[in-house]
């Protein structure tokens, strides 16, 4: 880091500004004892003793300017009210901005073959984090369905690809969507087991709410939360064959 | 009873970005409810900070706003490796940096007015001297050039640090070093003048 010392006479410079974080300060102010602005107010800020500063007129001088100046700050900053302002407005008009941009995602085929009902992928998604989260403690978090493999798809690139129905050009495959999902579980929770019961929870739900066609559901665990408020229920949550679903904890 | 569990602020801390990144994934995956989330979380500090950076609550509120939906348009490509919340205080300030450059030019300490005498001469002598001081600074913070203000207001009112402000505004923290110590040549000549 370069000092710029041709401002500053060498043999009244401190040796250890070199150590105070400036740059070349081209505008820098050097008081008549020699030591410059910038490294008085920054030794002061650093709290660093030094007894040159304490006993300069110039320099104490500059410290009681930054003295008073830090005084208004604090006010300043007691003048702001503690409490977080209202933003209910400002996030209702963020939200009417967001929803004139949605991301949708994919298009999805729902019911059999010979049916034309679709949704999308953000919708699909919600329903299927909802499910895993009826499970106590669980949290989703990413949850990407891959469509079925489409007639320009390459050969052979999914497994679901045979299942496809061949649709006309231009127009969407129908088959069995894959579901991958990410979860948090809390930390004294069984994983594999944690995995099986996510899985069920969303074979449920996508079969049952949203008759959807499913190839498989892969779960990742992306966490493990360590937090014993979330896992006072993970026994009750093992037996749990699925009618608790707003066993969540407040 | 629920919500007193006894954490550390550090526990409540690294649940909080656990939740945050939690909902950024979703939000970026489209799900505007996580993203709704994000916004109540976050507008609040955001806020804040943007009417400090601009000393205009109208035009804090505008600045938060464009920032929070220009997050909902880049959030496919947020990886995540950074915190939401560090992200979005970037956004922010970027747009507040913006704002602020946009405004007339800066004006000059000698064309500043003086400020009027306290409109309550005969009030309490220090609560009004405290008064006038606060207000004092607040006009004076007019006279600084926009990075000026920015890295000034990030150290001074926020208590930011160089390394944090410097990533914020995308500088050298160096830089934010001589803006910060500029600011505050500034302005103590600025207060002593008024004093």
């Amino acid at each position: 880091m370069a000092v710029n010392g041709e401002s500053v006479p060498e043999n009244e410079a401190p040796d250890d500004e070199r150590e105070a974080g400036f740059g070349v300060l081209s505008d820098d102010e050097l008081l008549p004892c020699g030591r410059k602005l910038s490294y008085v107010w920054e030794q002061v800020e650093a709290g660093v003793p030094d007894p040159h500063i304490e006993s300069c007129p110039h320099c104490t001088q500059a410290v009681d300017a930054l003295r008073h100046l830090e005084g208004i700050v604090t006010r300043t900053r007691e003048a702001t009210p503690r409490e977080d302002p209202d933003t209910s407005a400002l996030a209702g008009r963020v939200m009417d901005v967001v929803r004139l941009e949605l991301r949708p995602g994919r298009t999805l085929p729902l019911g059999d073959e010979d049916e034309d009902t679709w949704i999308v992928e953000a919708a699909a998604a919600r329903t299927i984090r909802a499910a895993a989260e009826s499970l106590p403690g669980v949290r989703a978090g990413s949850c990407r369905l891959d469509p079925p493999a489409t007639e320009t798809a390459e050969a052979g690139e999914t497994t679901e690809a045979a299942e496809a129905v061949a649709a006309p050009a231009g127009r969407l495959a129908r088959g069995p969507v894959r579901v991958r999902i990410g979860v948090q579980v809390p930390l004294t929770w069984n994983l594999p087991e944690t995995a099986d019961l996510v899985r069920s929870r969303v074979l449920e739900a996508v079969d049952g709410e949203l008759g959807m066609r499913i190839a498989g559901v892969d779960v990742t665990i992306t966490d493990v939360i360590d937090d014993e408020s979330d896992a006072t229920d993970a026994t009750d949550a093992i037996d749990d064959t699925g009618d608790s679903r707003e066993g969540r904890q407040q | 009873m629920p919500g007193d569990r006894g954490e550390t602020p550090e526990e409540a801390d690294a649940s909080a970005r656990r939740e945050d990144g939690l909902l950024a994934v979703r939000a970026a995956e489209g799900d505007e409810e996580a993203f709704e989330a994000l916004v109540h979380r976050h507008a609040p500090i955001a806020l804040r900070l943007a009417t400090r950076l601009l000393g205009s609550r109208p035009e804090a509120e505008d600045a938060v706003q464009e920032s929070f939906v220009s997050a909902w348009r880049k959030l496919p490509e947020f990886r995540g490796d950074a915190q939401f919340g560090t992200w979005i205080y970037r956004i922010v300030t970027n747009r507040c940096l913006n704002v602020l450059r946009s405004r007339r030019p800066v004006v000059t300490l000698d064309a500043l007015p003086e400020p009027q005498a306290p409109d309550h001469e005969v009030s309490p002598a220090r609560a009004a001297e405290a008064h006038a001081a606060v207000r004092d600074l607040a006009r004076a913070m007019e006279g600084l050039s926009p990075e000026q203000r920015v890295c000034w207001v990030l150290r001074e009112l926020d208590g930011a640090s160089y390394e944090s402000i410097a990533e914020s505004v995308g500088i050298s923290p160096e830089a934010v070093r001589g803006r910060v110590f500029r600011a505050r040549r500034y302005l103590t000549e600025a207060m002593a003048a008024w004093r």
